[in-house]
C-alpha cells in the first residue's frame, strides 16, 4: 500500500477522531465535574449551529460568530442549570429524564423556529493534495482546533481559581463546601460551560455539518457512549476513547465500508464495557 | 383489621379489575373512533407497565423498552402478515412472536449490562443508545420475508388487523370489540405481573432494588434476577408492540424514536413509579388530554410532553396513585405503631442453642476459614500482605489494630468484595479464593457489616424470611426460621414494622437476625459493636460466644473491652500484615503493640 493512500487514511481518520472530540467535550465536562449526564447536549450543540448561521448571515463574519454562539449557548446552559439542574442534584436519574425534556421541548422550539430546511453558509472550501488524493481542509483544521480546545481546558482547569474551585468540589465535595467554595455558584458555571463548549462545537461544524434542528443526534449516540466508556476521569478518558473509538472507526470505515466503521465503533465500546462496567478511567488516581 | 385497610391492601386488584369491568361495559356503547383512540392507551398503558416492572420494581432505568416494542412489533407482524390468513385469528402469531422476541433482544442487551456489572449510568446509556441505534438501523434496513416487506423508512404495512376468529374468512373486529379485546389482553398481563411482583421473586426484586450488595450477601445471585426481570419486562414491551402493530396495520422506524421513547418514563410518573397500575392512569390521562385538547395542540405534542416531564420530575415524583396512597395512608392506623414502647433487646441463650443446633442440622457442621499468604494491592498500597489466618469454631476470633491496618480489606477480601492478586482462601474443604460473593454465602459464610443493612421498606419479618428462603428455598421453611430468631432477638411485637421503623440498635440486632437466618458455617462480623449501648454490648458478646460454639466467628472489632469479653484469640493487623497474635491480655501487655495503638516512635 503506498504511503500517500496511508497519510490520507490517517489524517481523515484523526480529523474524524477530532470532530468526535470536540462534539463530546461539553458532555464530558460537565460529566466529570459534576457527576450530570447532560441529555440535552445535542440540541446544545444544534443551538450553537443556529446562532452561528443567524449571526453569519446578518452579516457578520463566520470567524466572529464563533465566541458569540457560545456565549450565547453559555447564558442559555445558565438558565438551565439555575431553574432546572440545581433543584436535581444528587439524583442522577432525574436530571437525565429532566434534559431528556429539555432536549425534546429544544428541538421542537428549533422546528418552529428554523423550519426543518437545511439552508448553508458559503465559507469557501479548500482541498488538499497529498499525492494523487485530494482531502477537504476544513476538517483537517479541525484537528488543530481539538488539539486547541484541549490544552485551553486544561488550562482553565489548572489554573485559574474556578477550575481549582471545580477540581476540589469533585474530588472531596464536603471538604470544599467547608472550606467555603459556593459549589452552586462553580456548578452553575461548569454547566454553563459544558453548553458553551457544546455551542461552539456546533459553530465550528457549521461549515461541515448544515445546521439542522435535528443536527445533534448524529453526534448524540456517539458522544454518549464515548463519555460513559470513559468513565470518572472524564477529560482525559474521553480524549482517549474519542480518539481511539472515533479513529478506529474511521480507519475501519476507509479500509471496508462505513458500515464496518459504525460496527467496528459499537462492538468496541460493547467490549471495553463488558471490561470496564464503570469506565475505562475508573481505577485511575488522576482525577482530570 | 379494619375495612379501609383491607381495601388498602388489595387495591392493586379491586380498583384494576373495576377499572376493566367499567372498560368493557362502555366498550360496548363508545364512539368507534373514541374506541380506537382509546385502544392505543391501554397499549401504551401495557408499554409503560414494562417500564415499571424494571424502573419502579428492578431500579434501573431503561430507556430500551420502545426497543424491544418495536422489536416485538415488526417480528409479530411478520409472524402475523404470513401465518395469520391460514388461520384466520391474527393474535396467536403475533402475540407470541412479539412477546418472545422482545424477550430475547432483552436478555441479550441485559446479559451485557447485568454479567458485566455494569455501572447504574453505563447501563441506562447503554439502553438509550441501542434504542437511537435501531432507529438509525431502520431507517434503511429491507427485507422480504415471505409476505412481509420490510422497506426502510417507509415501513411495513399490509398488517393484519385483530381477528378472533379461526377461518381464513374471518373478519376484523370492529373498533368497539377490538378495545374489549385489548383491555382483556392487558388486564391478563396487569394481573401476571402483580402475580410475580408479589411472589418471591417479587420480594427478591424489591431487595434488589433496595440494597444490591445485601441481596448478594444474602446468597442471591442479583444477575440472574436483574436479568429475569428484564427479559420479563421484555416480553411485555414485546407483546404491547404486537398489538399496536395489529391496531395500527403499520409500522415505521419512528415507533424507535426518541420521541417515542420519552412517552413511557411519562406515563409512569405521571400514574407513580413502582404502582404497575399507574402506568395505565398515566397512558389514559396524557392520551385524554391530547385528544380532548383537540389538533391546535396537536402539533406541539412533543414540545408540551417535554415540558410536561420536567414539571413531574421537578415537582411530582409521586405521580397521582403515589400521592393518593400517600393520603389514604394518612386516614389507616400506623403500621409502625409498635416500634413507640419497646424495650432492649435480650438474648435468650437457651433458645438461640435450640438455633443454631438446628442449623447445624440443616447445614452440616461448621466450617473452618483459612486464608494462606493472602495479597492484595492497590496501586501502590497494600491493605492485605501475605497474611496467613486459620480460624477453626470453638473460640470468637478478633482481628484489631489501628486505622488503616488492614482489618477490613482482609475481611472484605474474604467476603469476595475484594478479589485478591496473590493467596488462597478456603471455607471448608472448598477453595474460595476468586469465587463471587453469593456463591461464598451459599457455601456457608455469613457477613455482617459495620453498617446495619436491612432491607427499610420490608417489614422485619420479612427481612429475616428472605434471608432464610436464600438458604432453604422453601417458603414454610423459611417462616418458621425466621420467627424462632424473631423469637430470639425478643422482636415478634415488631414482626410486621418495617425495618427502617426501627432504631439503629434494635436494626443492628435485626442484621445479626438476618445473618443467622442464612444458617452462617463462618460467620464475619464487622465492628457489631458499633453504635450499641453498653448494655446491648453485653448481650451481644454473649451472642458471640454462644455462636463460636457452633460455627467459626471472626470479629472486626474496634473496642477493646468488647474484644476482652468475648475472651477468644487475637490478632493484631498492621500495615496490612500479621503483626502479633495470642490472647487478648497478653497483647495488652505487649510494648510493641501499645507502640504501633498510641503511635509511639519504635514501630511506626
Amino acid at each position: 500500500m503506498e504511503i500517500d493512500f496511508l497519510v490520507t487514511v490517517l489524517l481523515s481518520s484523526l480529523s474524524s477522531a477530532a470532530i468526535l472530540l470536540i462534539a463530546a467535550m461539553g458532555l464530558a465536562v460537565v460529566f466529570g465535574l459534576m457527576g450530570v449526564i447532560n441529555l440535552a447536549h445535542s440540541e446544545f450543540l444544534m443551538m450553537g449551529a443556529y446562532a452561528a448561521l443567524t449571526i453569519t448571515k446578518a452579516g457578520v463574519p463566520y470567524l466572529l460568530s464563533i465566541p458569540i454562539a457560545v456565549a450565547i449557548t453559555m447564558a442559555i446552559g445558565a438558565v438551565v442549570e439555575i431553574l432546572i439542574i440545581s433543584r436535581l442534584y444528587g439524583r442522577l436519574f432525574d436530571t437525565m429524564l429532566a434534559t431528556w425534556g429539555l432536549s425534546m421541548v429544544l428541538l421542537q422550539l428549533a422546528v418552529l423556529l428554523f423550519g426543518t430546511a437545511t439552508p448553508s453558509i458559503n465559507l469557501p472550501q479548500f482541498n488538499i493534495s497529498i499525492g494523487d488524493y485530494q482531502l477537504a481542509g476544513y476538517p483537517l483544521i479541525l484537528i488543530g482546533v481539538a488539539v486547541i480546545m484541549l490544552i485551553l481546558i486544561y488550562l482553565l482547569m489548572t489554573k485559574t481559581t474556578y477550575g481549582m474551585q471545580a477540581r476540589a468540589s469533585i474530588q472531596e465535595p464536603e471538604m470544599a463546601q467547608a472550606i467555603g467554595i459556593e459549589s452552586s455558584r462553580v456548578n452553575t458555571f461548569t454547566f454553563a460551560l459544558g453548553c458553551g463548549l457544546a455551542g461552539f462545537a456546533g459553530a465550528v461544524l457549521l461549515p461541515i455539518i448544515p445546521a439542522t434542528p435535528s443536527m445533534g443526534m448524529a453526534f448524540a449516540v456517539k458522544s454518549f457512549l464515548a463519555v460513559v466508556v470513559a468513565g470518572p476521569v472524564a477529560l482525559t478518558g474521553t480524549a482517549l476513547t474519542a480518539i481511539g473509538l472515533g479513529g478506529g472507526a474511521s480507519i475501519t470505515a476507509s479500509l471496508l465500508t462505513s458500515v464496518a466503521g459504525e460496527v467496528f465503533f459499537f462492538i468496541i465500546t460493547a467490549v471495553l464495557l463488558w471490561r470496564y462496567p464503570m469506565g475505562i478511567s475508573a481505577k485511575w488516581r488522576r482525577k482530570l | 383489621m379494619s375495612f379501609s385497610k383491607k381495601i388498602h391492601q388489595s387495591s392493586g386488584l379491586i380498583f384494576p379489575a373495576v377499572a376493566v369491568i367499567m372498560a368493557l361495559a362502555l366498550s360496548t356503547i363508545m364512539d368507534p373512533y373514541l374506541a380506537f383512540i382509546a385502544t392505543s392507551w391501554v397499549i401504551f398503558g401495557l408499554l409503560g407497565l414494562s417500564l415499571d416492572i424494571v424502573w419502579g420494581r428492578g431500579g434501573f432505568l431503561s430507556l430500551g423498552q420502545t426497543a424491544f416494542y418495536g422489536l416485538g412489533g415488526y417480528f409479530g407482524s411478520v409472524v402475523a402478515i404470513n401465518l395469520a390468513p391460514i388461520t384466520g385469528n391474527s393474535l396467536i402469531w403475533a402475540l407470541p412472536a412479539g412477546a418472545i422476541f422482545g424477550a430475547i433482544a432483552a436478555g441479550l442487551l441485559g446479559y451485557i449490562i447485568f454479567y458485566a456489572r455494569m455501572g447504574a449510568l453505563q447501563s441506562t446509556i447503554l439502553s438509550y443508545t441501542f434504542t437511537l441505534l435501531l432507529w438509525s438501523v431502520t431507517q434503511s434496513f429491507k427485507m422480504n420475508i415471505g409476505e412481509a416487506s420490510i422497506s426502510g423508512d417507509s415501513g411495513l404495512s399490509n398488517i393484519p388487523g385483530i381477528i378472533l376468529g379461526f377461518d381464513p374468512q374471518a373478519q376484523t373486529l370492529n373498533p368497539n370489540t377490538s378495545f374489549a379485546v385489548v383491555v382483556i389482553i392487558s388486564a391478563i398481563i396487569y394481573f401476571i405481573t402483580r402475580w410475580l411482583m408479589r411472589s418471591h421473586f417479587g420480594r427478591i426484586i424489591d431487595c434488589i432494588r433496595i440494597d444490591h450488595e445485601k441481596t448478594e450477601l444474602l446468597g442471591y445471585d442479583v444477575r440472574k434476577f436483574k436479568l429475569a426481570n428484564f427479559v420479563f419486562s421484555g416480553a411485555v414491551a414485546g407483546l404491547a408492540g404486537a398489538l399496536f402493530a395489529l391496531w395500527s396495520n403499520f409500522l415505521n422506524p419512528s415507533i424507535f424514536s426518541v420521541q417515542e421513547a420519552l412517552l413511557i418514563p411519562i406515563y409512569v410518573l405521571v400514574g407513580g413509579l413502582g404502582t404497575l397500575a399507574g402506568p395505565f392512569v398515566g397512558a389514559l390521562v396524557i392520551g385524554a388530554l391530547s385528544f380532548f385538547l383537540g389538533t391546535e395542540a396537536g402539533g406541539q405534542t412533543t414540545l408540551i410532553l417535554g415540558i410536561i416531564l420536567i414539571i413531574l420530575v421537578l415537582f411530582f415524583k409521586n405521580g397521582l396513585l403515589g400521592t393518593l396512597n400517600a393520603l389514604w395512608q394518612k386516614y389507616l392506623p400506623d403500621p409502625n405503631e409498635a416500634t413507640r414502647n419497646s424495650g432492649a433487646v435480650q438474648i435468650d441463650a437457651n433458645v438461640l442453642q435450640h438455633i443454631l443446633k438446628d442449623a447445624e442440622k440443616q447445614a452440616g457442621p461448621a466450617k473452618s476459614l483459612v486464608s494462606t499468604s493472602l495479597f492484595k494491592q492497590f496501586g501502590g498500597i497494600i491493605p492485605v500482605n501475605k497474611v496467613s489466618r486459620n480460624f477453626q469454631p470453638g473460640q470468637p476470633y478478633s482481628l484489631i489494630g489501628p486505622n488503616g491496618a488492614g482489618k477490613s480489606s482482609f475481611l472484605k477480601t474474604c467476603i469476595g468484595m475484594y478479589l485478591p492478586e496473590e493467596g488462597h482462601i478456603y471455607l471448608g474443604d472448598v477453595e474460595i479464593s476468586q469465587m463471587r460473593i453469593f456463591d461464598r454465602v451459599k457455601n456457608g459464610m455469613g457477613v455482617k457489616n459495620q453498617k446495619p443493612q436491612v432491607f427499610g421498606e420490608l417489614t422485619v419479618i420479612n427481612n429475616l424470611w428472605t434471608a432464610a428462603f436464600s438458604q432453604t428455598r422453601s417458603n414454610a421453611k423459611a417462616l418458621e426460621i425466621s420467627h424462632k430468631i424473631l423469637t430470639m432477638l425478643g422482636l415478634s411485637a415488631h414482626a410486621n414494622v418495617q425495618a427502617s421503623a426501627l432504631s439503629h440498635g434494635q436494626q443492628q440486632w435485626l442484621d445479626i437476625g438476618v445473618v443467622l437466618c442464612l444458617a452462617p458455617r463462618v460467620v464475619l462480623l464487622d465492628e457489631p459493636a458499633a453504635g450499641m449501648t453498653n448494655e446491648e454490648t453485653r448481650e451481644l458478646s454473649l451472642l458471640i460466644r454462644t455462636l463460636a460454639r457452633h460455627t467459626t466467628v471472626v470479629v472486626v472489632e474496634h473496642d477493646m473491652e468488647f474484644v476482652r469479653t468475648l475472651e477468644g484469640h487475637v490478632t493484631v493487623l498492621h500495615q496490612g500484615e500479621v503483626f502479633a497474635e495470642g490472647d487478648i491480655q497478653t497483647l495488652r501487655a505487649d510494648d510493641r503493640v501499645l507502640d504501633i495503638y498510641l503511635g509511639r516512635r519504635n514501630h511506626v
